[in-house]
């Protein structure tokens, strides 16, 4: 589906396709169809190539850990009671670098590690992000 | 050898204001503004009718605009703009100013960040943080998940340098301390009792690794500089801030790629001073977070990548250490305006005014700014010398 984010500006109906996917437990990214790059956060234009054909399409969901850290106070009131929490910045094989956190009950993550996507609802539903470190397979 | 930019050492800060600044309340942005820029001008000894360029840089509160030309009574201006790159804004003032008066296309530009953010009973966090308006769309995502203000970001970085490079909690200490020995000597820093390392392990987490005291203050005030020719400012009653050399370098994408913006615009700075960063003498670092502190070090040649951490605990930034740096207590522990902090204290420095801190060696003094999420940068090399 090409979305012409040119013509479309209001953000809440452009990011329509990325929680459609988030439902069903896949991240959505842009991509231009003219050079192959992905995008994110949102935008109207490939900033590779200048192309306005950018189309939705599914991430694989694995990448590495740019960077972590635990949030211990936020002025976010929905977290309240939730903290402490690991952030992180993902690298996506897709080449792009996402916010997200840690899933639940992960621990020990470092810069570097290969993670995989799933999705923790928030406290309002939305449906956020998470990572957890891939098993590694036995050396052989 | 390449002939030298003719913007190299052709212009100068002949004049400085400062407002009080801090925890200051009851006033306004404009207010600061305004007090600031006739502080400078003074300072410079010129009359308000021999002021034509005006550059405005507003902090978060966005208390200042163009209606300041207004409340100055401003009638010759040639020269106006209010702009915004964060961090490295008034770094970028001062190169436009001087790429101005430099082309006659004004004889004096004033520069000047003003702020008032806080307000009485309120929390430095509530401030900056908490006042962001949640954003539809893809937008709610970051605050739900706790990304909120840049905080979250820079602590993630800080914890990659950790992990990639072995980089200490004790060696972000370090600049934390060494920011607050230096407040220690200047009357007008907003934290000046003594600052042990027990004393930074205990002070609460934001987002590890950053404790509270691994974060700048928010501060309400206003600082202005005065930018002319540098024949101009020999003939004012200061002693003139010669500007050597200017970089600037801005990139809005997420990425690893290198060079850094810290190194691309310092390079482009040094390259115009004519000098290596082993000339550099003293320095004045944005200091918006203790780890930025750390890698514009990197970035800037003064350590090895990856050893900015081993550099800050050797003592080398503290007062008495080889490389003296944010002698004012920077931001972290004297006073937040922005890339002015830094700038207003190189003046400072350079004119031989720092009283108690003020530092024998300081014929180069390297500036840095930095905004955004490290998506902007500007560099600039100062000097109580011309260059020769």
């Amino acid at each position: 589906m090409a979305d012409d984010g040119a013509k479309v500006s209001d953000p809440a109906e452009r990011s329509r396709p990325y929680f459609a996917a988030a439902a069903r437990g896949v991240l959505a990214l842009q991509r231009c169809t003219s050079c192959g790059a992905s995008a994110f956060p949102l935008r109207s234009r490939c900033g590779a190539c200048g192309s306005t054909a950018l189309e939705w399409h599914e991430a694989a969901g694995a990448g590495r850990v740019f960077g972590h850290g635990q949030l211990a106070r936020s002025s976010v009131p929905e977290l309240e009671g939730r903290l402490p929490l690991t952030l992180l910045l993902v690298d996506l094989d897709e080449g792009v670098r996402i916010p997200a956190r840690l899933a639940a009950g992960e621990s020990g993550v470092r810069a570097g590690d290969r993670v995989t996507l799933g999705f923790e609802a928030a406290g309002d539903g939305t449906p956020l992000p998470v990572f957890r470190r891939e098993a590694r397979r036995a050396e052989p | 050898m390449t002939a030298r930019d003719s913007l190299a050492g052709a212009t100068a800060i002949s004049g400085l204001g400062m407002t009080e600044l801090g925890r200051v309340y009851e006033r306004t942005a404009s207010d600061f503004a305004a007090e600031a820029v006739l502080a400078a001008l003074a300072d410079a000894g010129l009359a308000k009718s021999e002021l034509d360029g005006l550059l405005l840089n507003a902090g978060i509160s966005q208390g200042v605009d163009l209606s300041l030309v207004q409340t100055l009574g401003l009638r010759e201006l040639s020269l106006l703009t209010q702009m915004n790159a964060y961090g490295s804004s008034a770094g970028q003032m001062v190169q436009y100013a001087a790429m101005a008066v430099h082309h006659g296309l004004a004889r004096n530009v004033a520069c000047v960040f003003a702020d008032a953010p806080l307000l009485r009973g309120q929390r430095a966090g509530q401030a900056y943080g908490g006042a962001r308006a949640r954003r539809p769309g893809l937008g709610s995502v970051l605050p739900s998940l706790g990304f909120a203000g840049p905080i979250p970001f820079y602590a993630l970085h800080a914890q990659r340098h950790m992990d990639v490079y072995g980089t200490t909690q004790d060696q972000l200490g370090a600049i934390a301390l060494a920011a607050r020995a230096w407040a220690g000597k200047n009357p007008r820093a907003t934290m000046r009792e003594p600052l042990s390392l027990a004393e930074y392990h205990a002070s609460p987490w934001v987002v590890a690794p950053f404790h509270v005291l691994d974060c700048c203050l928010v501060s309400n005030g206003a600082i202005c500089v005065i930018v002319t020719r540098a024949e101009r400012a020999r003939a004012g009653p200061r002693p003139p801030v010669y500007v050597h050399g200017l970089g600037q370098a801005h990139q809005l994408e997420w990425s690893d790629a290198s060079p850094s913006l810290a190194q691309r615009s310092s390079r482009a700075a040094f390259e115009m001073a004519g000098c290596a960063p082993a000339d550099i003498e003293m320095c004045q670092i944005y200091d918006c977070y203790t780890f930025t502190v750390l890698t514009t070090l990197e970035d800037y040649g003064f350590c090895k990548r990856g050893e900015g951490g081993p550099f800050a605990q050797s003592g080398a930034l503290a007062p008495g250490g080889a490389l003296p740096m944010n002698t004012g207590g920077g931001m972290l522990s004297s006073y937040y305006m922005w890339g002015m902090t830094p700038i207003s204290e190189a003046v400072i420095q350079a004119r031989g005014d720092a009283g108690e801190r003020q530092v024998a060696r300081k014929s180069r003094i390297a500036v840095s700014g930095n905004g955004g999420i490290f998506n902007h940068h500007a560099t600039l090399v100062l000097s109580p010398h011309a260059l020769g």
